[in-house]
């Protein structure tokens, strides 16, 4: 067991774990983070995205220990008062998800993207999309969810002006 | 078309409460119940596909620091009570009994059939425990197709069965067969098949299991479609009675019919929860969910059709064989509705139809959304194939074959009413939406080019829940019961049995009762997911939208008519003359009267009107589903076909659907694209295979692949004008039909662009090499129609 600090949605967070223990695990079972879904781990399904320093990584596929001293955004992170972030809003007015289960690797996913791809289209959306796995809705909905977060990002930064 | 007393929710995309707890990862999934002193259970599985057991040994396992306990099949044997799966002990598939305990003991009969479970302090040191269980293993030879097991010399996979038979061929005819055949001008004959693919909900399935001693009660936290059948399962198997079990069910992450009932494993969990006396969770991994949780369709049909000169089909003569995989399930009962079900929308005239149910060395066929599907594949794909031979289009041959809507209603000819069917007008939508003539022209052109465009065309019905019998519409579960009960805080508290997945009855339930009750939608609640406090119900075959959108709606109706009786007292008036609106009771008029419901519901409790007035405001209310009605609808997709990949993408999918009246149509159209999704993976991606000896090829997303959001293109809907048949309930299921029918639509769709080639297809399963084998063996080569007059 190693004594491990990770900043957690802000927060640093101090826990012990076995080197073989998932970040996945250790977010959802150490942490009780449980909005982190697994689904399949290997790497494929994509439910499990959580956003370490910046960047969207599958937490079933890196080991707790490796995040040790960086800093993982999860679903939790991202409107901690318990409303809806931006993104998450657009989805709720698109009908986004269906089960809820893919949900959290869909959001993260696409706010990392949207965070480095402001202006994407649909297929670009698509595309970075396609790496996360929905059994229930056929994507459109998560797609126009994304596209609408994107429009009303830009329509919020046209009226700043 | 009146649905409630003030259309203020109903048929608007009111926004899903779930979304504001799912969206912020709030939502409460089995795998995130965490209880004090809770252990956690991995299963030892069988890597042979059949074998014997000789022996078990767990002693490496149990002296694992931290594994608490290893059970073996014999130990399970002797904490509970043998029994068959409480799905099918409900619905009841005739025919004979397989005999077999809840892990394997003597025999394993399939790769990943649990051997024994190790419960331990975490789901790590489990898995590390199941490591050192040895168990010895003689080969048995695999059962491995339908064909194999339909050998009378096959080893039988259940001893007691003595074959491997476990539905009996039986034949039914309906109409003068014969006769229509000796009639017909030309006779076809095809064999297709449909293989097997599966449900794969991103969440698998799961339990908490946690046993009281001191108060004897088992409380099961499940992910399950109906926390009554899972309590069923769970008291029967432990052999208490059910008021000794508790299931408990939150958030679902998908199910599309796994999760009904109580799987052995979970059973296995309940009852070493109760030998432990601690809480013990089970969530299964993506590789058990591929290879042991279920899996569907494996079918096979010989078809005959009888057919005239100028297109009308005329009559059909079908002999299925189902693959039911070991330890059967759900597929003993699907042949009998494959055989209600083929004549669809259309006029024929006789149906010939006989099956056998078989076992096999592979995972059990369990119920996947629209279970009985294949009947529209085999029906859909036969028309196609006859308009080819004959020279027809295919729009043409589905309108020419229609039967018309009459009153009274044509009739099946399996014998139900095709009341208010809009097949003709769903058809008919598509060709006003696509332009066939244009798209014909472009196909031609493109082909100059060498680039393969094809359009196909499906149709269906689907009993959602289908049209009134003798004793109502509800189909073989009967009524739909809801308690309603207004709070004294002025909450509309309904308790429903449905156990949403994903369907958002929290949400649509709610705008029903809002609208005919007259109260906020956020002044309801949808209780769901505790045996303890709701009826009986289940969250499957398309039944929820009419039947518990139907007890809504009247139940509703009842308990505003109790709470008008008490405000009667209060206001010294008429209940005629009172309403409620937006939470209000006022004397119509005088809105100045108004008194909240809340007061009526305190007033009420008070006592203050003696014994002639209940103090507590709650009804409970059933539901027989009224007049009934089917779904149904067509749709159109168009295909290109790259000829040297063998990549089939879909460039445009149109669904013209009829639901009856629509709830919510974002609910709707989710359900419905949803749908079309798994039939488009089903025929260019989804396989669960197995090879020649049994063994399972696809136990990871790395083989078994799913459609992504570059696989699925933008899916247009059009809602159809329904025809009303109840005075007050005519919403429709909608949860199957996508993915009954998008499978045929697609596959003929590509027949359409390989046409060139002279392929045609005869199977349902389309990856890219299987594209560029009919391509190269110019298709029906080596499964030929046959064809005689």
């Amino acid at each position: 067991m190693t004594d491990i600090t990770v900043k957690v949605n802000g927060a640093p967070r101090t826990a012990s774990a076995e080197a073989r223990r998932t970040l996945a695990d250790f977010l959802r079972d150490d942490l009780d983070l449980t909005g982190t879904h697994v689904g399949c781990e290997h790497g494929v399904c994509g439910a499990c995205t959580v956003i370490v320093d910046g960047r969207p990584v599958r937490s079933c596929l890196m080991l707790a220990v490796q995040a040790a001293g960086h800093e993982v955004t999860t679903i939790e992170g991202l409107a901690p008062d318990g409303a809806l972030g931006p993104l998450q809003q657009a989805m709720r007015d698109s009908h986004s998800f269906q089960c809820g289960f893919c949900t959290p690797g869909f959001v993260m996913q696409a706010t990392a993207f949207l965070g480095a791809h402001p202006n994407a289209g649909e297929q670009e959306i698509r595309e970075a999309l396609s790496g996360n796995i929905c059994r229930c809705t056929g994507y459109q909905s998560i797609i126009d969810g994304v596209l609408l977060a994107a429009q009303r990002s830009k329509a919020n930064v046209g009226s700043d002006r | 078309m009146t649905q409630t007393a003030a259309q203020r929710y109903t048929g608007a995309s009111v926004k899903r409460s779930e979304d504001l707890r799912i969206l912020a990862g709030a939502g409460r999934y089995v795998d995130d119940i965490k209880l004090p002193g809770m252990l956690h259970a991995a299963f030892v599985r069988s890597p042979l596909p059949h074998g014997r057991v000789l022996a078990v040994d767990a002693s490496a396992a149990r002296a694992l620091p931290g594994v608490v306990a290893v059970l073996t099949g014999a130990d399970l044997d002797e904490m509970t009570v043998r029994g068959p799966d409480p799905l099918l002990a409900l619905m009841g598939g005739g025919g004979p009994t397989a005999e077999y305990s809840l892990l394997a003991t003597d025999t394993v009969r399939l790769v990943g059939d649990p051997v024994a479970v190790v419960i331990a302090e975490s789901r790590y040191l489990a898995e590390d425990g199941g490591e050192l269980v040895e168990v010895d293993y003689a080969d048995l030879p695999a059962v491995a197709s339908a064909t194999a097991a339909l050998d009378v010399g096959s080893t039988p996979v259940f001893a007691n069965l003595g074959n491997n038979i476990i539905g009996p061929h039986k034949r039914s005819e309906f109409g003068d067969v014969a006769g229509t055949f000796a009639a017909a001008d030309r006779i076809a004959e095809f064999h297709l098949d449909v293989h097997r693919h599966q449900n794969v909900p991103m969440e698998g399935r799961g339990c908490v299991a946690s046993y009281d001693a001191d108060s004897g009660l088992l409380t099961m936290y499940a992910a399950t479609q109906s926390v009554h059948i899972t309590r069923m399962g769970v008291a029967a198997c432990l052999g208490v009675d059910p008021e000794r079990v508790r299931v408990l069910a939150g958030d679902i992450g998908g199910s599309f019919g796994l999760k009904i009932g109580a799987s052995r494993e979970e059973l296995a969990v309940a009852a070493a929860s109760r030998a432990l006396g601690r809480p013990v969770k089970w969530v299964e991994d993506r590789s058990e969910n591929l290879t042991v949780s279920g899996q569907a369709r494996e079918e096979s049909f010989d078809v005959r059709a009888a057919v005239s000169d100028q297109g009308d089909l005329l009559g059909l003569d079908v002999s299925m064989v189902i693959d039911t995989g070991a330890y059967p399930v759900m597929g003993t009962m699907v042949p009998s509705i494959i055989e209600a079900m083929l004549p669809g929308p259309y006029k024929l005239a006789a149906l010939g139809f006989e099956s056998t149910a078989v076992v096999t060395n592979k995972a059990s066929y369990i119920a996947y959304r629209g279970p009985w599907a294949s009947e529209t594949f085999v029906r859909e794909r036969v028309l196609d194939l006859l308009a080819k031979e004959l020279g027809l289009d295919p729009f043409e041959i589905r309108l020419r074959n229609v039967a018309p809507r009459t009153s009274p209603p044509a009739m099946m000819i399996t014998g139900r009413p095709l009341s208010g069917v809009t097949t003709r007008e769903s058809l008919g939508r598509l060709t006003q939406v696509v332009d066939v003539p244009v798209f014909r022209r472009r196909q031609a052109a493109e082909r100059a080019r060498g680039r393969y465009l094809g359009i196909g065309v499906a149709t269906f019905i689907e009993a959602a829940p289908g049209p009134r019998g003798p004793e109502g519409s509800g189909g073989a579960l009967g009524q739909e019961s809801m308690r309603l009960r207004l709070a004294e805080d002025g909450i509309v508290m309904l308790f429903t049995g449905q156990m949403p997945h994903g369907q958002g009855h929290q949400t649509t339930l709610a705008q029903i009762a809002a609208d005919e009750f007259g109260v906020p939608f956020e002044q309801v609640r949808v209780v769901i997911g505790d045996s303890d406090a709701v009826p009986f119900g289940l969250t499957g075959g398309s039944r929820s939208a009419t039947m518990t959108g139907g007890v809504t709606l009247h139940g509703a109706r009842q308990l505003k008519a109790k709470v008008l009786d008490v405000a009667a007292l209060l206001f010294e008036a008429s209940a005629a003359d009172l309403e409620i609106t937006d939470g209000q009771v006022v004397v119509r008029g005088d809105p100045d009267s108004a008194i909240g419901v809340a007061e009526v519901a305190r007033q009420a409790a008070s006592g203050r009107f003696g014994a002639e007035v209940d103090p507590t405001i709650e009804v409970e209310a059933t539901f027989d589903g009224g007049e009934g009605g089917w779904s149904g609808g067509s749709h159109c997709a168009i295909v290109e076909v790259d000829v040297e990949t063998g990549i089939v993408r879909v460039e445009r999918y149109v669904a013209a659907e009829d639901c009856g009246a629509l709830i919510n149509p974002a609910v709707v159209e989710g359900q419905i694209r949803g749908g079309i999704a798994q039939g488009i993976g089903a025929v260019l991606l989804e396989r669960s295979a197995y090879d020649q000896d049994g063994n399972y090829q696809s136990a990871t997303f790395m083989d078994y692949l799913l459609p992504t959001a570059t696989d699925i293109p933008r899916i247009e809907i059009e809602h159809l004008q329904t025809v009303p048949l109840d005075a007050d309930v005519n919403f429709r299921g909608v949860g199957e039909g996508g993915m009954i029918v998008a499978p045929p639509t697609v596959v003929n769709a590509i027949e359409d662009a390989l046409a060139p080639f002279g392929v045609r297809i005869y199977e349902q399963h389309l990856p890219p090499a299987r594209i560029l084998e009919l391509i190269a063996h110019h298709g029906g080569d080596d499964v030929p129609t046959t064809w005689s007059s």
